[in-house]
């Protein structure tokens, strides 16, 4: 096999793994950051990262892990920026919770299921709202993205023990959130 | 998926009633994040930014600007002050001088008052009219120190009764 063969190969593995994750990558960045031009830019951000040291991923985690990884990172370099140039004019387009509550998919269900289910949808996001951002990270990607406890730990850095309180204590919080104020 | 299972061991448990609201949640995550990756992609917001840019690299140059005047403007207003003050002292210094030209002869035609003051003056020279300006300001200084002396005394004398000894022990001193 020739040097350029190997590189076609690999150039095909890396767009099929962007064509079949970026879906996710994309809806974990918007479910963070609320904000759909900036998850585009930090999805794009997350696949060329990615394509740069994709001669360096050893597959010891499977590639949506790492992937993860990488837009995990970029979303925390985000918000540290936005902490650091606070006196920058910051524009952001992040949508209320409000708007972020309509979408629902197009069920079978009655207009009553449909408001309640989005009744619920807007408690869920006042207390992601509420979440520490280590919190949100670790919610979204157990409840949005469906990850396993082992994944969110590798993709995190943190141990299964600290995924675990941190699901924990965001549970909690969205429980609180669900039986309103008494 | 469950989430009450997990390959990798326990999560917390949740009630019908949250895991309902988790699944709407995440349907309504999917739906949001499928319409934003279908919806036509528009160039507003690269054509509205480098506007935003223009203005805050307006305002960043104008505000550098004034610092950058203001601080010349410091600068040059701290030298002309400066000039002033030492051409006012150099003045001062000039008519002190002047002054004190005037006044040496009048010291020194006092004293004597036999020879004409313009006969004395014209045998002066610079050294004598100095030695006897300073001799002059030292006897008025002398002066002053002895009414200083003799007001403190005074005073001490018109402390109280209770700090009688203590002026007592001053006068003592004083006499030695």
């Amino acid at each position: 096999m020739t040097v350029d063969t190997a590189e076609e190969i690999a150039a095909q593995e890396f767009a099929r793994i962007v064509e079949s994750h970026r879906p996710q990558i994309f809806r974990f960045l918007l479910s963070s950051l609320r904000d759909i031009d900036l998850a585009e830019t930090l999805t794009q951000e997350c696949f060329l990262k990615a394509h740069r040291n994709w001669s360096h991923f050893r597959g010891d985690s499977s590639a949506m892990t790492w992937l993860m990884r990488i837009a995990i990172n970029l979303q925390k370099d985000h918000w540290r920026n936005r902490r650091i140039q606070f006196w920058r004019q910051t524009r952001t387009n992040a949508v209320d919770l409000d708007e972020a509550s309509e979408w629902l998919p197009n069920g079978e269900r009655n207009a009553e299921q449909q408001m309640l289910a989005r009744e619920q949808v807007a408690q869920v996001w006042q207390a992601v709202k509420g979440l520490s951002e280590r919190q949100r990270t670790v919610f979204l990607l157990r409840y949005v993205e469906e990850r396993e406890l082992s994944e969110i730990a590798s993709a995190t850095g943190l141990s299964e023990g600290t995924v675990k309180a941190h699901l924990s204590r965001a549970l909690g919080r969205v429980r609180t959130e669900l039986r309103g104020p008494r | 998926m469950n989430w009450q299972q997990d390959r990798s061991g326990e999560i917390p448990r949740i009630e019908p009633e949250v895991e309902q609201a988790l699944k709407h949640f995440k349907a309504s995550m999917d739906a949001w994040s499928d319409a934003a990756l279908s919806r036509p992609r528009t160039a507003t917001h690269a054509a509205v930014r480098p506007a935003a840019a223009g203005w805050r690299m307006a305002a960043s140059w104008a505000l550098g600007c004034v610092v950058v005047m203001g601080s010349l403007a410091g600068a040059v207003h701290e030298i002309v002050h400066r000039q002033e003050m030492a051409r006012i002292a150099a003045q001062k210094t000039a008519q002190k001088t002047a002054e004190e030209r005037t006044a040496a002869p009048q010291v020194t035609a006092q004293p004597t008052g036999v020879q004409p003051v313009s006969a004395q003056s014209d045998k002066k020279t610079p050294a004598d009219t100095m030695r006897k300006v300073s001799a002059a300001q030292d006897s008025a200084s002398a002066q002053d120190e002895n009414l200083l002396a003799s007001v403190d005394s005074d005073v001490s004398r018109g402390v109280p009764a209770a700090m009688e000894p203590l002026a007592a022990l001053m006068d003592d001193n004083e006499t030695q």
